[in-house]
């Protein structure tokens, strides 16, 4: 399609000031994260990057003190890391199998079974919160990696998009299997599995974000700060800003912010690649 | 080596849908049948009931004198190409055709032999680390066709394995199957809608109909003699044309049409108003315009080999075809004298459209 120069230039121009506008923020913060304190309190938010790159982010990193608590902020990565992990990988699994499940096996409940997952789309977890928040405490499991992750990995999204997915699965395929001498598990494993990768990575990466970002949840189910997420981590230092007359620490709380979107943005980056790949190359 | 047989099998679905109406039938070992109807009569139906992925509602089927009713299509010792291939897209070829191997616990070098034995059977011995999306039509349908013969099955299943290849393809792909199929002798059920591929494959023909099987026979019987007026019409292209008619009072004769007057070779009550069917191919053209049958053109198709030429017949009739060889220079309107033997006569109940 012919494109006049004017249209390139106008789009082109949409395009960049788009990306400037997301990007700056970020970018800022990332340059104020590599002031000293002082100087950042006197002379405001930073374009330019400073020279403290590896002290600030030294101490962020390895010294409990600098993130105001008792844990460092690798500590806190590591948490974020293993809910994030965590939830996305046990969210795959779960509606994975339950969507084969619906979608596979004729028995009487499928349906409505299926429309009581899907109905509880409509229930976020806030609302929910208080009486997930008493089963986990009955449960014994504040305060554990089992307490974070476990309540939260039954997905309606999921098993939703792995349904819609496998509906698509030509029935000659689970024939021609059947024919071969495959079960239910091998069908599942041996042509389901592969089939989904595509599936299975882009609910990887929205539910690892979405893993990351919990907030309210790791808030109420942790107590101990050695089990604190690196959102809530953020959270604690900017609450700590102004405390004790001291000059306020903004370029550490920059820099736990930065180092708080590196992961996700990783692993987007990453698995978007395997995900454009399985696009093209997935063709019936 | 295997013979099938049916006996009265039945499907209704669950939803009081009567899909098979009980059919018998032995399938000799070796023998390739065919199952060919309209889209609707069953065919699909009772190949996946011999598969054992269409449960039996009644009756029985056998595979070598073994009832297989309830046993699981893996056990049943058949395989089946699918129409749209149902290749594994994620696997190369050489593990498309090696699953069923794995699964059925064949060591790695009895596997890789099988393979590599059914790949050069088929041609596909360069193919082999491609994945089936990299191939054309064409190879998919013979790796389909390598996943079945590398299990060495008591029992072939093709449904519709040529509906999704381009005209030259499927021809070829037709001689190929027959020929594999005479030359590895394994007993074959093969699905299709297209009467081309039904007659020329079939060792026996089953023209279905509406969950029955209309006729049996060998395609040449069928086409000399069908048994009904729905199989006359489904095979045989193009389709055999049917007039109404009254048999005359010496029973010599059939009236047709606007008067005209067949001369008749059957045993038929006088008077008794039938159902007259002639193939296009066995009216014959006369120079001299001494016919019994005149009408004037109404449309002309030549394919070069043949024309086929549809005649206007009056207002009781709505279309008559002749079948020439070669090529005919006709106008729209020209008049044409034709004749056609009375053997070539076939006669249908009006009611029942049994043939008499």
């Amino acid at each position: 399609m012919y494109q006049s120069k004017w249209r390139i230039f106008t789009n082109h121009t949409i395009l960049v000031l788009g990306a400037l506008f997301m990007i700056l923020p970020v970018w800022i913060a990332f340059a104020s994260s590599t002031h000293t304190r002082e100087y950042v309190f006197q002379n405001g938010l930073q374009f330019w990057p400073g020279g403290e790159f590896f002290s600030n982010y030294g101490a962020i990193l390895f010294d409990a003190e600098a993130t105001k608590g008792r844990v460092t902020a690798l500590e806190m990565l590591f948490n974020s890391m293993v809910l994030g992990l965590g939830f996305a990988i046990g969210k795959v699994i779960i509606s994975m199998m339950a969507a084969y499940a619906i979608v596979y096996f004729r028995f009487k409940l499928a349906v409505p079974l299926f429309w009581i997952i899907f109905s509880t789309l409509l229930l976020p977890l806030e609302v929910r919160i208080v009486p997930s928040y008493e089963v986990v405490a009955d449960l014994g499991l504040l305060n554990s990696y089992t307490g974070l992750i476990l309540p939260l990995i039954a997905s309606a999204t999921g098993t939703f998009f792995f349904r819609q997915f496998y509906r698509s699965v030509p029935d000659e395929l689970l024939e021609a299997a059947r024919l071969d001498g495959a079960g239910p598990i091998r069908f599942f494993i041996d042509i389901l599995v592969p089939l989904s990768v595509t599936m299975i990575a882009a609910i990887f990466i929205i539910m690892f974000v979405v893993g990351w970002n919990q907030y309210l949840w790791p808030l109420l189910m942790t107590t101990d700060d050695q089990l604190y997420t690196i959102v809530i981590g953020i959270k604690q230092v900017y609450n700590s800003l102004y405390e004790g007359g001291q000059i306020p620490q903004f370029p550490k709380a920059f820099a736990l912010t930065i180092m708080a979107t590196i992961p996700p943005v990783l692993v987007v980056v990453i698995f978007q690649r395997m995900f454009v790949k399985g696009l093209v190359e997935t063709e019936k | 080596m295997a013979t099938v047989t049916l006996n009265q099998a039945q499907k209704t679905y669950p939803n009081g849908f009567k899909a098979i109406h009980g059919i018998d039938l032995k399938i000799e070992d070796g023998e390739f049948t065919v199952l060919v109807g309209p889209s609707g009569c069953g065919k699909s139906t009772l190949l996946r009931m011999i598969a054992g992925l269409e449960s039996i509602s009644d009756g029985e089927i056998s595979i070598d004198d073994k009832v297989v009713n309830k046993i699981a299509p893996a056990d049943r010792d058949i395989a089946m190409v699918f129409q749209n291939y149902a290749l594994y897209p994620h696997m190369n070829n050489y593990d498309n055709m090696a699953y069923g191997l794995k699964n059925r616990g064949f060591s790695k070098a009895e596997i890789d032999t099988k393979v590599r034995e059914a790949a050069r059977i088929l041609q596909l011995d360069d193919h082999l680390e491609r994945k089936p999306r990299q191939l054309s039509g064409g190879q998919r349908q013979r790796v389909a066709m390598g996943r079945a013969i590398v299990r060495q099955p008591k029992v072939f299943l093709f449904d519709e394995p040529l509906s999704n290849l381009d005209a030259k393809l499927r021809v070829d792909m037709r001689l190929e199957i027959k020929n594999l199929q005479q030359r590895l002798g394994i007993t074959s059920v093969y699905v299709t809608h297209d009467q081309v591929e039904a007659m020329t494959l079939a060792d026996r023909l089953i023209v279905m109909n509406g969950g029955i099987a209309e006729q049996i026979g060998s395609p040449i019987d069928i086409y000399e003699k069908p048994a009904s007026q729905f199989v006359a019409g489904f095979i045989g292209s193009p389709a055999m044309n049917f007039l109404k008619g009254k048999v005359s009072d010496d029973k010599k004769h059939v009236t047709v049409g606007d008067g005209v007057m067949l001369d008749l070779d059957h045993d038929v009550e006088a008077g008794r108003e039938v159902t007259v069917g002639i193939r296009p191919e066995h009216l014959d053209l006369l120079q001299d315009g001494k016919g019994r049958i005149n009408a004037p053109v109404r449309m002309v198709e030549s394919l070069g080999a043949e024309t086929l030429v549809y005649l206007d017949f009056g207002a009781n009739a709505d279309n008559v075809t002749l079948r020439l060889q070669g090529t005919h220079q006709f106008a729209k309107g020209d008049q044409l004298s034709l004749s056609v033997p009375a053997n070539k006569i076939h006669l249908f109940d009006i009611d029942s459209g049994k043939r008499l």
